[in-house]
């Protein structure tokens, strides 16, 4: 579905700047080629075989007796991008991002970090970059019952042998980060789900990892929680500029925070692009059905709802950027009650009026925008 | 698919263990019985054996067993099947006390073990002597009330009180002395087994192929009655403390092994992999994460291994431990009664001060978990452990100077002669319940045995293995089978015949009662809240204990080991029974009510077949408690297998005590298998 390689034409755009200085700085934080985990007897098979690849994961487990959770899937996750994973249970994105520190050894393909070949990795490299390079965040927190917040989120540093008061120093910065100050002495049991999961959170933060890997973090919590967390997350990002590999199962989530989406089914990549991309012109029925409810003019953009300016009204009508939301374009052009133009660099690109914003909502814009998307 | 053939022959196992009761002696009933039986089962239950083959075989192989024993009328297993093991057993025995003092063996690798024991042993019994009763009493209170949290809380210094009321009361009740050689023994046991315990739990919990192996080793120690172990050790290290020692610390390492090893392995397996993600390497994983997270589990295997150090160091006094299993034992043969049920309460007031103090010690490291102590607590905490160390010293060094080495005699009260006129008065007054007793053993227990032994060998063998394939997998057919043939081969078909009969009839009284009250305390609340500390108690008590009360209500006989096992192996029958209960599904029943279901259809078809499983479980700890206790009857004149291990270790006969020894083990295994339900076979 999706072609890796313009991917990597596009990661040589500059990016965000790194907490930790990279090995390679042109190359983006993960490269994934041709990634295959297979479970069961005799998994190596599997992959360099045309005729298994070809069976479907149903077909593939009665022949073979084998389960292939992540099948031949490629992509890059760019420096400083918020990338996520999205795919129902089963599809196989819990496993794809244990594959990226080896927390699941994958049965075939490969993986570089920085340009660095992570299945190369001997013990004490490996340990090296989960300790330093990544942190991950668990649905289930995976928290210390015996700990308090203060040596839970040291926890890290502790086995990396950072000597104690260092360690609690550090721990203790990071707690008021995620807004936990005064609950340092405080054992996990005592916290509702969403501080357990902030304890989470600043345990990966603790180690300033390069990238920060989500496991579903938030499934677990309240929707109220989790919207916070959710805005955590985003203003993390936001001050830190981190890499973030995000899984999840919860469409809107992956919106709110995703700067592209990979959406996957039955273990293989089955569109990835940005949200907008992905709500304005889904790959298949699959991801049509899935993006159904989305509100359309939340995600997509006045570039992609705008049509031609013609000499008339190029020179009047307010102003508004291509990255504008339908939302607030509705917004503009309501107030004003008269169409809006869409302006990158003093230069006119189109207009949006009722009728454009309107088919946006309406969900019938595909046949327009599918031409335009091209150009973008 | 999967359930059905699981049902019908699961339901059908009850009827194998009332086999024996529609088998009266005489050969004509037995036809009766036969002929009568079945039928009025009526349609129902053939359509069920129509349904589901197993459960065919299994009642055919029952109806073949009842035909044969009618038609053969004696069915022992032949003489020429039998193999002489008495011949090279006492070659053995010789053998061992020639080379005992000479042996390399002995010389270098055993003598050295048992010299440790005895060394450890005596050196402890002198320390609490040079403390005096004083400086135990004072420590002992002060160790119990810091495990239990060291503060002014409800459970620490009720668990204070508990230690200093069961110590005095056992100088009141002039018993300190073999109490302090109690102590002294559980000291020594308990660290070694504790020890021994968590690296074998270690090995296994880490290792998965340390697993495989010490697992098995582990269900089969389980099972073995704490008799089986003595004889051995006996004829190996003598008799004294270091056999009683060894075969104690070999009976009680199994569940801190067991439940460390579950600990490590159940821990939050996101907090393993959180620890991992950061770069944790194994030792790192395993002192920073796995320990911590499988402490409560050893803390309960530690409480267990110590409640099992006491059972056995009690009972160990047949092979020479002293202490108070002694004076039971001796008492018991000289039938003093007052003298043996002191004794008694002493050991009893003994477990309830260690399994209370170190289930405090327990909850208290859980607390500590959910909450931080304040600094002022750690403080006094960390105040009393030293107070307690340095009182231990002083005490160690001028105990004797500050008190007596023995409780005074003028603060204790001779309760014997008190309880020995009790005694007398109910042989006297209650009469009918001697009467009761033998009636049980006429009624009952004689024509169960002369059933089975009716029964020719090879169709028990044949119901075994029915029973065994049907109940769970042919593997368990195959080891019914193989312990039943090692059985009659060892020459004790007869006596094992005779055992089995009083562990079925203690074992439908078992379940009956364990049944009946199981479900009442599921069902009334009020019933529970006051049976749940009667069972605590009766569930740490030592099996020798249970003898005592047996013996003075109905005197000695064969029905005694019956009765006890009865009240050994209730308590757990009726917990298992309540909480399998208590498990069913909430929104089930609550389904149930709504459709107007009445309290007996409630219990009958919703609830008891719901909690089948977990039935099915009490039953199979039924089997075992039971057998483990019907053998200790031995001693008061249970007769049978138990008698003749006695046998063998009054008189340090091998050829007699080590194939009786055997057999019982044999017993346990086949009996275990074949209660045991195919779903633990499963699990695994």
């Amino acid at each position: 579905m999706t072609d890796p390689n313009t991917n990597t034409a596009k990661t040589t755009e500059p990016t965000a700047a790194d907490p930790a200085a990279p090995a390679d700085p042109a190359a983006p934080a993960f490269a994934v080629r041709d990634l295959w985990k297979v479970f069961g007897p005799k998994a190596d098979r599997i992959p360099g075989d045309p005729a298994h690849q070809a069976l479907s994961t149903a077909e593939l487990r009665e022949k073979t007796g084998c389960t292939a959770a992540v099948r031949d899937v490629s992509f890059d996750v760019r420096r400083g991008e918020v990338f996520v994973v999205m795919g129902l249970s089963g599809s196989g994105k819990s496993t794809l991002v244990r594959t990226l520190t080896r927390l699941i050894e994958p049965t075939s393909g490969s993986i570089a970090m920085d340009g660095e070949d992570v299945l190369g990795m001997d013990k004490n490299r490996l340990r090296e970059l989960r300790r330093r390079q990544t942190a991950m965040v668990f649905q289930h927190f995976g928290l210390l019952p015996h700990r308090s917040v203060l040596d839970n989120v040291a926890y890290g540093l502790e086995i990396q042998g950072v000597g104690k008061a260092e360690r609690r120093a550090k721990a203790q910065e990071i707690v008021e980060k995620v807004g936990l100050a005064g609950m340092e002495e405080r054992r996990p049991t005592q916290l509702s789900g969403g501080q357990q999961q902030r304890v989470g959170l600043a345990r990966a933060l603790a180690v300033d990892p390069e990238v920060l890997l989500f496991d579903e973090p938030f499934s677990a919590l309240d929707p109220l929680i989790r919207r916070d967390m959710q805005e955590e997350v985003i203003r993390l990002h936001r001050e830190e500029g981190r890499t973030m590999v995000f899984i999840t199962h919860d469409l809107s989530e992956a919106l709110r925070l995703g700067d592209r989406i990979m959406l996957m089914r039955d273990g293989a990549i089955v569109q990835l692009g940005t949200p907008e991309e992905i709500v304005a012109n889904p790959a298949d029925e699959y991801v049509r059905d899935f993006v159904r409810d989305v509100p359309r003019e939340q995600v997509i953009s006045v570039r992609r709802a705008m049509r031609p300016a013609d000499a008339a009204e190029s020179g009047s009508g307010k102003e508004l950027a291509p990255d504008t939301l339908v939302v607030d374009a509705i917004e503009a052009v309501a107030s004003s009650g008269e169409p809006c133009r869409v302006v990158e660099d003093g230069r006119t690109l189109g207009i949006v009026d009722h009728e454009r914003l309107l088919a946006v909502v309406a969900g019938i814009d595909g046949t327009l925008a599918d031409t335009e998307a091209v150009t973008v | 698919m999967s359930a059905a053939p699981t049902e019908t022959p699961v339901t059908e196992t009850p009827v194998l263990d009332k086999q024996p009761d529609t088998t009266p002696g005489g050969g004509q009933s037995d036809a009766a019985a036969a002929v009568k039986g079945v039928p009025s089962r009526g349609p129902g239950l053939r359509a069920r054996f129509a349904g589901s083959p197993k459960a065919l075989i299994v009642g055919m192989a029952l109806l073949f067993a009842i035909v044969t024993a009618a038609v053969t009328g004696n069915g022992t297993w032949p003489g020429g099947l039998e193999v002489d093991v008495k011949t090279p057993l006492t070659d053995l025995t010789d053998w061992l006390s020639l080379n005992r003092t000479t042996h390399p063996v002995f010389l270098y690798f055993l003598l050295h073990i048992s010299n440790f024991a005895e060394t450890a042993y005596l050196s402890l019994v002198d320390l609490f002597a040079a403390m005096g009763w004083l400086g135990v009493t004072v420590v002992v209170t002060l160790v119990a009330w810091a495990a239990a949290g060291a503060d002014l809380s409800r459970r620490a210094l009720r668990t204070g009180a508990i230690a200093l009321g069961a110590l005095a009361l056992c100088g009141v009740l002039q018993m300190w002395e073999p109490t302090m050689e109690t102590l002294s023994l559980m000291t020594v046991a308990v660290i070694a087994s504790a020890v021994i315990g968590l690296l074998l739990g270690l090995a296994s919990g880490l290792s998965d192929r340390c697993e495989r192996v010490l697992r098995p080793v582990f269900d089969v120690m389980q099972i073995m009655p704490a008799f089986a172990y003595l004889l051995p050790l006996m004829l190996i290290f003598g008799i004294g403390q270091p056999p009683a020692l060894i075969a104690t610390v070999i009976y009680a390492v199994p569940p801190m092994a067991r439940l460390t090893s579950l600990g490590l392995r159940a821990a939050d397996p996101a907090a393993l992999e959180a620890s991992v993600s950061l770069g944790a390497t194994g030792r790192q994983q395993l002192l920073t994460a796995r320990l911590p997270l499988a402490r409560k589990q050893m803390m309960l295997g530690l409480n267990q291994t110590i409640m099992m150090c006491l059972s056995m160091v009690v009972l160990a006094s047949l092979i020479g431990a002293g202490g108070l299993g002694d004076r039971i034992y001796r008492a018991m043969a000289t039938k003093d009664m007052g003298m043996a049920l002191t004794a008694g309460i002493s050991v009893v007031l003994i477990a309830v001060l260690l399994d209370r103090s170190t289930a405090a010690a327990g909850e208290q490291l859980q607390e500590r978990v959910s909450q931080v102590a304040t600094r002022a607590a750690l403080l006094l905490r960390r105040g009393v452990w030293l107070l307690a160390l340095v009182l231990f010293v002083v005490f160690a060094l001028f105990g004797t100077a500050l008190g007596q080495e023995a409780w005074p005699e003028a603060w204790s009260v001779d309760l014997t002669t008190g309880i020995q006129q009790g005694v007398d008065w109910i042989t006297r007054e209650l009469s009918f319940m001697a009467n009761w007793s033998d009636a049980f053993a006429r009624g009952v227990l004689n024509p169960v045995r002369s059933g089975l032994i009716a029964v020719p060998w090879w169709a028990l063998l044949l119901l075994v293995a029915a029973v065994g394939w049907a109940v769970g997998t042919w593997r368990a057919a195959m080891t019914g089978v193989l312990c039943l043939a090692l059985i009659g081969a060892l020459g004790l078909w007869d006596a094992s015949m005779d055992t089995l009969s009083q562990v079925f009839a203690g074992l439908a009284l078992t379940v009956l009662v364990g049944v009946l009250i199981g479900v009442l305390a599921a069902r009334v609340p009020t019933i529970e809240r006051v049976l749940r500390p009667v069972l605590d108690v009766m569930q740490t008590m030592p099996q020798f204990v249970y003898l005592i009360p047996v013996i003075g209500l109905i005197g000695q006989g064969r029905a005694v080991g019956v009765f006890a096992a009865v009240i050994y192996a209730a308590p757990a029958v009726i917990r298992i029974t309540t909480e399998s209960l208590k498990q069913v599904d909430p929104t089930v029943l609550e389904a149930s009510r709504s459709l107007g279901d009445t309290t007996s259809q409630q219990l009958f078809k919703v609830q008891l077949p719901l909690a089948r499983k977990g039935l099915l479980v009490g039953v199979n700890q039924g089997v075992v408690l039971v057998l483990s206790m019907v053998v200790i009857g031995g001693m008061v004149g249970g007769g049978a297998l138990g008698y003749q291990v006695v046998y063998g270790l009054s008189k340090q006969n091998l050829a007699i005590g080590l194939p009786a020894g055997a057999a019982i083990v044999c017993l346990g295994l086949m009996l275990d298998r074949l209660s045991q339900p195919r779903e633990k076979h499963g699990g695994r």
